[in-house]
């Protein structure tokens, strides 16, 4: 098994510094919000979760193309090991925004566009594991789930135009231009305690997935049509 | 010229193979459309409808009855090829796949499209409401034609799979989405008296699935396929 490089060692515990640090600063720092209290909070992981969630799925995409153009097994270990991480993300993105909008909206769940959709967002992904476990060798894997990766994001604009046809009721965090109103004010404090998140979660999700990156790697060493 | 001649030759070569399996079977067709009516009678128990209920649901019942019914007819072409491994004499011959996938796809639109335009005087008949409106039908074939283009290539790689027919419903549904949003919002606003000019913006949407899963088909298809 390759010796663990030392840069992930470092960002493994920058990463843990960095999760500590912002969970001062969105404690102790930034402001409590007038109007929804002290549950905003959850905020800023929610949307750092989120965040996280899409880069993983676009890292899965561009691992997939890397496989199709080159077949080397590396790049579809950096593909699953980002769309792993990257479910996993998406589905703290919705239950952190279910906490937050049982108070707010006085309800768990709406059937809100936005809402579905990183809903069935998580569905695609879930059904990317589903197609996987169904394949016998290592290299349909990698083949068909590259396809199947670059497919599921390939129809993500899709879905984002079509929300925004629909209302929709979610807080509009970076507006632009008329849709200002629906927009809540953040103080500076809040802007940096977001900025911070995240960077926490980026930095989170490149240790996860690098590290999920090695367990394939190591699967691979150990039974080659197993990983 | 005379190579463009060849390609939608082997194209319509494929279409035509599918029509005259379904002729001499007449095993696709009818299941589909029983199905898609089961459907609406299912809904129609299950949800209770009251008449006035029914005008405001007519055209996401029709998308979901042909959603489910063409999923049917997608799984069946597919497997078709599988059985007697008519798939690899296919593959074998000497031309180019993407006019393979071409040909199966426009063969599923075809099936699809019928079962469709069978439906919209049943719909008028059960709803009391004219659903044979050009309009309408332009709507439904951008749709579908988006729809099973999306399920073509999806069936091409679930077959691969040990789970094969179970599979493509996972897959494509959660994909299809954005598509169906469109096509059943398009409808309802057509089937509601608007111009078909109102709906500019799911047409265009329905246009954009249609275009893309067609290119991704020429890209994919022969990568999915290889052995």
């Amino acid at each position: 098994m390759p010796k663990k490089p030392d840069l992930l060692i470092i960002l493994d515990i920058l990463a843990l510094i960095l999760i500590l640090t912002a969970l001062v600063v969105i404690f102790v720092f930034t402001p409590i919000e007038a109007i929804m209290g002290s549950v905003q909070k959850v905020f800023y992981f929610h949307v750092s979760s989120a965040w996280a969630g899409m880069v993983c799925f676009i890292l899965g995409a561009v691992g997939g193309t890397g496989y199709l153009l080159t077949r080397r097994i590396r790049w579809d270990w950096l593909s699953s090991a980002a769309i792993e991480v990257g479910l996993i993300f998406s589905i703290i993105a919705i239950l952190s925004g279910m906490i937050w909008a049982r108070p707010i909206w006085n309800t768990w769940w709406v059937w809100d566009p936005r809402l579905t959709t990183t809903a069935i967002m998580t569905l695609i992904y879930g059904a990317y594991f589903i197609l996987r476990t169904g394949l016998n060798t290592s290299e349909a894997r990698a083949r068909l789930g590259a396809v199947y990766a670059i497919l599921a994001v390939l129809t993500v604009p899709l879905t984002f135009f079509s929300i925004r046809l629909f209302r929709t009721i979610h807080p509009v965090v970076i507006a632009t231009g008329s849709e200002t109103g629906s927009a809540f004010s953040m103080s500076p404090r809040m802007l940096t305690a977001l900025l911070l998140s995240l960077l926490t979660f980026t930095i989170l999700l490149t240790v996860l997935v690098w590290h999920r990156y090695r367990l394939a790697q190591l699967q691979s060493e150990i039974n080659p049509e197993a990983a | 010229m005379k190579a463009l001649h060849n390609y939608l030759h082997v194209l319509w070569q494929v279409v035509r193979k599918d029509i005259q399996v379904e002729w001499r079977g007449r095993q696709g067709l009818p299941v589909m459309l029983v199905f898609a009516l089961m459907i609406v009678f299912l809904f129609n128990f299950a949800l209770q409808l009251s008449p006035e209920l029914q005008a405001g649901l007519t055209s996401g019942l029709l998308w979901v009855s042909l959603a489910f019914a063409s999923t049917l007819g997608l799984n069946r072409s597919i497997s078709l090829e599988r059985e007697s491994s008519a798939l690899d004499g296919l593959l074998m011959a000497p031309v180019a796949r993407s006019a393979i996938f071409f040909g199966k796809a426009l063969g599923n639109f075809g099936f699809t499209t019928l079962v469709g335009l069978l439906l919209l005087p049943l719909f008028s008949l059960f709803y009391g409401q004219n659903l044979l409106k050009p309009s309408l039908v332009l709507v439904m074939l951008l749709g579908l034609g988006a729809y099973t283009s999306l399920g073509t290539l999806l069936s091409s790689l679930s077959i691969q799979s040990r789970t094969r027919d179970i599979l493509l419903p996972v897959l494509l549904y959660p994909l299809a989405l954005p598509i169906l949003i469109a096509a059943v919002e398009a409808s309802r606003g057509v089937l509601s008296g608007q111009a078909l000019g109102d709906q500019r913006s799911w047409l265009y949407l329905l246009l954009a699935g249609l275009l893309l899963f067609n290119a991704a088909g020429l890209l994919f298809f022969e990568t999915i396929l290889e052995e």
